[in-house]
């Protein structure tokens, strides 16, 4: 029996190591020695403070926080109000893949950024907006690829496991018995061998 | 759950069938089943209803709401109630399933049948659509799924779960998901045992 | 900027799902000389700290420090996350090639990961023949629960010659269909050389 589980990052999950490698912006409250070149707008050796600069989310979070934070982030555009505006009139026409790659993920690190709740507010309200979207997107039998072209990360891989499952139900709705089939891995390394030929014979 | 697995347990269903053969009692790991006189009805599970009718050594008595009359009344109470009603058995989408498509002869009017069963799945189909829809946008936590049938709750499997642990994710208080810390650091960098370390 | 190979490490495997990417030796030995420069760096700087406390216009350099210790987290996590994802893909290859992996596949292993797919190929052997006293019992079939005891197949490989449990041998080509005993097709469907038809 598949038992499906949903999407939970933990120490070493690629999805999360992609997500804290986004940048946000960054203003140093201190004088960080030998660090200049972090910043590649100077050639100082030293970061001096009220240097304002996009680092990514796994150094901004350790250094923010503690009893001498180096820095403070700022909220990413995404999420500041302007944007937000955007997603409250309609969550649904959003591209959201344009809008921010991992937007829900990343939410999910700048939320306690913003004191007044907004931005898990605007997070919620976007997700069970764009649901109903998700699930007739999922009901679409064909498979074309594209129809997740304006979803972000975390609603592309509800997407997949959830069309998985339609199909498996649209067949076993149509077929006498449902076929067993190849194993995953079997079919993908299978593919990607056709697609190295196809390159072998342009050449 | 794979439709398969959840038609696997729809299979369990007792069905009452009249066999062409003789047999004694057949002793299974589920239970007795028989003993088989010719033209004797007597029920056994679908599974086995199905497999002896593949090999001609039975005909199969179906269900009593395996009936238009009684299906065209179940479809129209289910378009005028706004919940799900009770239907006839709880595993009715696999029964008309498998008997449709393996024992139709046994069976009258069995294409009306089929019609007004794919009708009424495709209703109860649509409520569930839009009560889930509902359930997402109104941030409810649990949702009562009296009077569905397996196969139907195992349609919003896995989109529906997940989103709602989605959004248990996205409510919890603390918003730092740090990843848990690794004690591992000085076992990794003292480490020569890697094929690496040329 | 450091962390930037420990990344390039990770988006070798996002950009690859389900299949492994050739293990990349240079780019792991680069991200633990990166480890271990931070960890120099901020050995130096510390003992520096010590001494300048001590001093009047002495360089606070604990900032730093901190900046560099989240790099050598960083990196640490990304290639523990490296090897721990290609191993756990390793071992799904297992259970989905069976024993013996196809050799692009095994080419793209490093020695210790080759070592690894034995010792667990062999452990897992082992356990299926130990669970029930008659030959035990193969865990990589029956996946799904099973239809009717005959099912039909059509070969999409010139496989060769097919030995049955019964001893008869079959000629498999490509395109031939056969009407077979499902438990001595479930392998094959599984590594892809049949397709199990259903109308």
């Amino acid at each position: 029996m598949s038992l499906s589980q949903s999407y939970k990052p933990n120490y070493f999950s690629i999805e999360d190591i992609l997500v804290t490698q986004e940048r946000v912006p960054c203003k140093f409250l201190i004088n960080v020695p030998k660090l200049g070149k972090l910043n590649p707008a100077t050639e100082d050796l030293d970061i001096k403070p009220g240097t304002i600069l996009e680092l990514p989310m796994w150094l901004a979070e350790p250094i923010s926080s503690g009893r001498q934070p180096l820095i403070s982030i700022d909220l990413p555009r995404s999420y500041k109000e302007t944007h937000r505006e955007i997603l409250k009139a309609d969550a649904v026409a959003v591209d959201l893949h344009k809008f921010g790659i991992n937007f829900y993920e990343l939410g999910l690190y700048v939320k306690h950024l913003d004191p007044t709740g907004e931005v898990l507010k605007v997070l919620l309200h976007t997700f069970q907006s764009r649901f109903r979207l998700l699930m007739d997107l999922t009901e679409n039998v064909g498979s074309d690829p594209t129809v997740q072209n304006r979803l972000d990360m975390l609603e592309r891989m509800l997407f997949k496991s959830g069309h998985a499952a339609r199909m498996r139900l649209d067949t076993w709705l149509r077929k006498s018995d449902l076929p067993m089939e190849a194993a995953a891995m079997v079919v993908n390394h299978k593919k990607r061998k056709r697609i190295d030929l196809e390159d072998l014979f342009k050449k | 759950m794979n439709p398969d697995e959840v038609e696997f347990i729809g299979e369990k269903q007792l069905i009452s069938i009249i066999p062409t053969f003789n047999s004694s009692t057949i002793h299974l790991v589920s239970g007795d089943i028989g003993p088989f006189r010719a033209s004797l009805p007597l029920n056994v599970p679908l599974w086995i209803a199905i497999n002896l009718k593949q090999q001609r050594k039975c005909k199969i008595q179906p269900p009593d709401w395996m009936d238009v009359t009684r299906l065209e009344q179940i479809k129209d109470d289910e378009k005028s109630s706004r919940t799900f009603t009770k239907m006839p058995s709880e595993h009715y989408m696999i029964e008309a399933k498998l008997l449709l498509g393996y024992a139709a002869d046994d069976i009258s009017r069995a294409d009306e049948i089929r019609t007004v069963i794919k009708d009424i799945w495709d209703i109860r189909m649509s409520k569930i659509r839009s009560s889930v829809d509902m359930l997402i946008k109104n941030g409810g936590s649990y949702a009562a799924v009296d009077n569905l049938t397996l196969m139907e709750i195992n349609t919003m499997r896995p989109l529906l779960p997940q989103a709602m642990d989605q959004i248990h994710r996205m409510k919890k208080e603390r918003s730092h998901l740090r990843p848990p810390t690794q004690n591992t650091t000085l076992s990794l960098l003292n480490s020569s045992h890697t094929s690496t370390s040329k | 900027m450091f962390g930037d190979s420990a990344y390039t490490l990770i988006k070798e495997l996002d950009r690859n799902p389900g299949t492994l990417p050739p293990y990349n030796n240079e780019l792991v030995g680069e991200v633990k000389k990166e480890i271990c420069h931070l960890v120099q760096q901020n050995h130096a700087d510390s003992m520096a700290n010590d001494e300048s406390i001590l001093g009047e216009n002495g360089t606070n350099y604990f900032p730093t420090i901190r900046a560099r210790h989240a790099g050598v987290q960083r990196n640490l996590r990304c290639l523990l996350a490296y090897h721990y994802n290609r191993v756990k893909c390793l071992r799904t290859m297992r259970w989905e090639f069976g024993s013996i992996l196809p050799p692009d596949i095994k080419a793209n292993l490093s020695s210790i990961e080759t070592n690894w797919f034995s010792k667990y190929s062999s452990m897992l052997a082992k356990y299926m023949r130990s669970i029930s006293e008659d030959g035990g019992l193969n865990l990589t079939v029956d996946l799904n629960p099973p239809k009717a005891l005959y099912i039909e197949v059509k070969c999409l490989v010139d496989y060769g010659q097919y030995e049955l449990s019964d001893g008869s041998v079959l000629l498999l080509k490509e395109n031939s269909r056969h009407f077979l005993p499902r438990n001595e097709c479930e392998d094959l469907i599984r590594q892809g050389v049949f397709q199990h038809i259903v109308t």
